[in-house]
């Protein structure tokens, strides 16, 4: 239960964290509150020659607000979140209704939603939730370019993101619901703070003529659909056993519940 | 492989400290072996028990899933640290009053999780405690002890309860039993290939176990009879990275088409077992034309199961099975298959999300 043996660099900018990334290819792994990461490397799952610590870097700190969307910076904490201690989006502090029931709150203190989103565990938390609430992924590669990554696109399937060798998600950005706007979220654990085994969300935003469900902890890629009933259908078909499928059924309708559309 | 040691500089229960530690020592690790802070317990080393949680930079931490060398200029609390804290003297003693503990081991962890709950929850009420409870386990007590102990702390002692300063703002196992035997469960994985081969062609192919490990991809031979190959199998995805090393008995029904592939291997750095068996066999599609088909069972045990989850594995085994069934082409027209060096390299991810959405379209 001890990682095997790596390197650890010290970058001192996103710039050169990302150089450190694209020369070292396969062999380097980012790093950032290593709250998913740190089980893999004890268990040995993972076993990179090089860490790329990225949460002391100043790039990827801080919260910014427009009249349009928030703007997280990829270290920012589940804990930060769930305190309020960053702009949340209305109605009611929906970021910081999520942020609360990830895992607990030692992990909370340390894991960040970037590090959530690049990490792309099917059953989390970030990637379903952000995704019915169209948020973007803003990168950066070594040579300063710059990608702005609809999770949609972002996130490919377990464990697997649009990241190229190199790049870096630095923040990420969620429009904020227009009035009237309702969301709903709900998983089933077998206990609070473990992993999923189902989940849904739902954004019901009448005001931007948006509606988005996302069904998560899959195994695979997040289920993704406009209606309830395409929702259904795409459960159905998705190759999950009944009593998965059941599960998922009954988040799904949990979730509609709470965005007021069932 | 080389690690450097690298210099770590911290605060531990109040006082300056300077070490080197090895990049991969965890900080539970570093307290109890480097500082010989025992109090701090490792219980799973996974992050799952609680039983290491100590404060860094006044909030708790997962010991076991922090890396010391990045608590670099932090500031780090273990047990013994809060032997003096008046929020910390109140809980012994309603622990002990309450009968809180019985064997002890998740006890430390157990007191800095309910110091933090009165410090930052006073307001918290019996469901609350325990849902904040919900990851530090304790297996003697059933916990409605440790409950009383922490509503008690909060009743008689508001007055201590404050506010914690707030966390940085965002500013800018070895098994002891032999493994026992691998039992193959779940319904089969079933994949048809078609492949632009004759019957023939394809059925004296899959004669040749050097051919068909050529064409699988991450996969080395190093033992090849007629009944038996022995070699390594190497599988990424994400961050997870397995290296299989193990055998595999063959057996062939030329009458039927049909043979019997079973094995077992091992991931070294993992520990982790799998176990499967794929019934194979070959069906003609017209005299140009053929299709393998398989229906492979596995079991899976270890760290990597916690992982793979039956779904993924059934995608990444469809997957992989046409990838094998491509080369396997290839090969019969005398080309060099395209083997990648490792499963779940190259345009895996993307043939995986057109898969995934082929699946959706034919569901509309």
């Amino acid at each position: 239960m001890k990682p095997a043996a790596f390197d650890l660099a010290r970058p001192a900018s996103l710039a050169e964290a990302c150089a450190l990334l694209a020369t070292s290819g396969d062999n380097a792994r980012a790093i950032a509150g290593g709250q998913s990461l740190g089980p893999m490397l004890n268990l040995r799952l993972a076993t990179p020659a090089l860490l790329v610590p990225l949460a002391p870097l100043a790039e990827l700190a801080g919260a910014q607000e427009t009249a349009t969307a928030i703007t997280l910076g990829a270290s920012v904490t589940h804990a930060a979140i769930a305190d309020g201690l960053v702009p949340d989006l209305p109605p009611g502090g929906i970021l910081a209704g999520i942020a609360a029931h990830i895992a607990y709150r030692a992990v909370r203190n340390r894991g960040t939603i970037g590090g959530s989103l690049c990490h792309a565990d099917p059953a989390a938390d970030w990637p379903c939730t952000l995704s019915a609430l169209g948020a973007v992924a803003l990168t950066s590669d070594a040579t300063g370019k710059q990608r702005d990554i609809p999770l949609d696109d972002f996130l490919l399937g377990a464990y697997r993101t649009a990241l190229r060798p190199g790049e870096i998600l630095y923040a990420v950005r969620i429009p904020k619901p227009g009035a009237g706007a309702r969301f709903g979220y709900h998983k089933s654990c077998r206990k609070p703070g473990e992993f999923a085994h189902a989940m849904a969300a739902v954004l019901d935003d009448p005001g931007r003529g948006i509606r988005r469900i996302a069904i998560g902890a899959t195994g695979g890629r997040l289920l993704r659909a406009a209606t309830a009933d395409a929702a259904l259908a795409a459960l159905a078909s998705c190759g999950l056993d009944l009593v998965a499928q059941q599960m998922q059924r009954a988040a799904l309708r949990q979730a509609l519940q709470r965005a007021g559309l069932a | 492989m080389s690690a450097r040691m690298v210099p770590l500089a911290l605060r531990v229960n109040g006082a300056p400290v300077e070490a080197m530690v090895e990049p991969r020592q965890h900080l539970a690790d570093f307290l109890r072996e480097q500082r010989a802070l025992t109090g701090t317990h490792l219980g799973c080393e996974h992050g799952v028990c609680g039983a290491c949680t100590v404060l860094l930079d006044e909030v708790p931490v997962r010991g076991c899933i922090t890396l010391a060398a990045l608590c670099d200029g932090h500031a780090v609390c273990s047990i013994e640290g809060l032997a003096e804290d008046a929020i910390m003297q109140r809980l012994r003693a309603a622990f002990s009053a309450e009968h809180a503990l019985q064997c002890g081991y998740c006890t430390p962890g157990m007191l800095i999780t309910a110091r933090d709950i009165v410090l930052r929850l006073p307001q918290a009420d019996e469901a609350r405690i325990r849902l904040e409870l919900a990851g530090n386990l304790c297996r003697c007590t059933g916990y409605a002890g440790i409950v009383r102990a922490i509503a008690r702390v909060l009743a008689e002692a508001p007055a201590i309860a404050r506010a914690p300063a707030p966390p940085t703002p965002p500013a800018p196992l070895s098994p002891p039993l032999p493994p026992p035997v691998l039992r193959l469960d779940g319904p089969p994985i079933t994949l048809r290939v078609p492949l632009a081969a004759p019957r023939a062609a394809v059925w004296a192919a899959l004669q040749d176990p050097a051919l068909i490990a050529a064409c699988v991809p991450g996969a080395s031979l190093t033992e090849a009879t007629p009944e038996r190959i022995a070699g390594n199998l190497r599988l990424a995805l994400g961050p997870i990275e397995a290296r299989f090393a193990g055998s595999a008995s063959l057996a062939y029904d030329a009458a039927r088409w049909s043979g019997r592939i079973r094995g077992e291997g091992q991931d070294g750095g993992s520990g982790s077992r799998l176990a499967a068996e794929a019934v194979f066999g070959v069906e003609a599609d017209g005299a140009e034309a053929s299709v393998v088909t398989l229906a492979i069972t596995y079991a899976l045990r270890g760290a990597l199961a916690q992982f793979g989850k039956r779904r993924l594995i059934d995608l990444l085994a469809a997957e992989i099975g046409a990838e094998i069934g491509r080369n396997l082409e290839a090969r019969l027209r005398g080309a060099a298959p395209e083997t990648t060096a490792r499963l779940g390299a190259g345009g895996l991810a993307l043939r995986l999300l057109r898969r995934w959405l082929r699946g959706l379209f034919k569901a509309g």
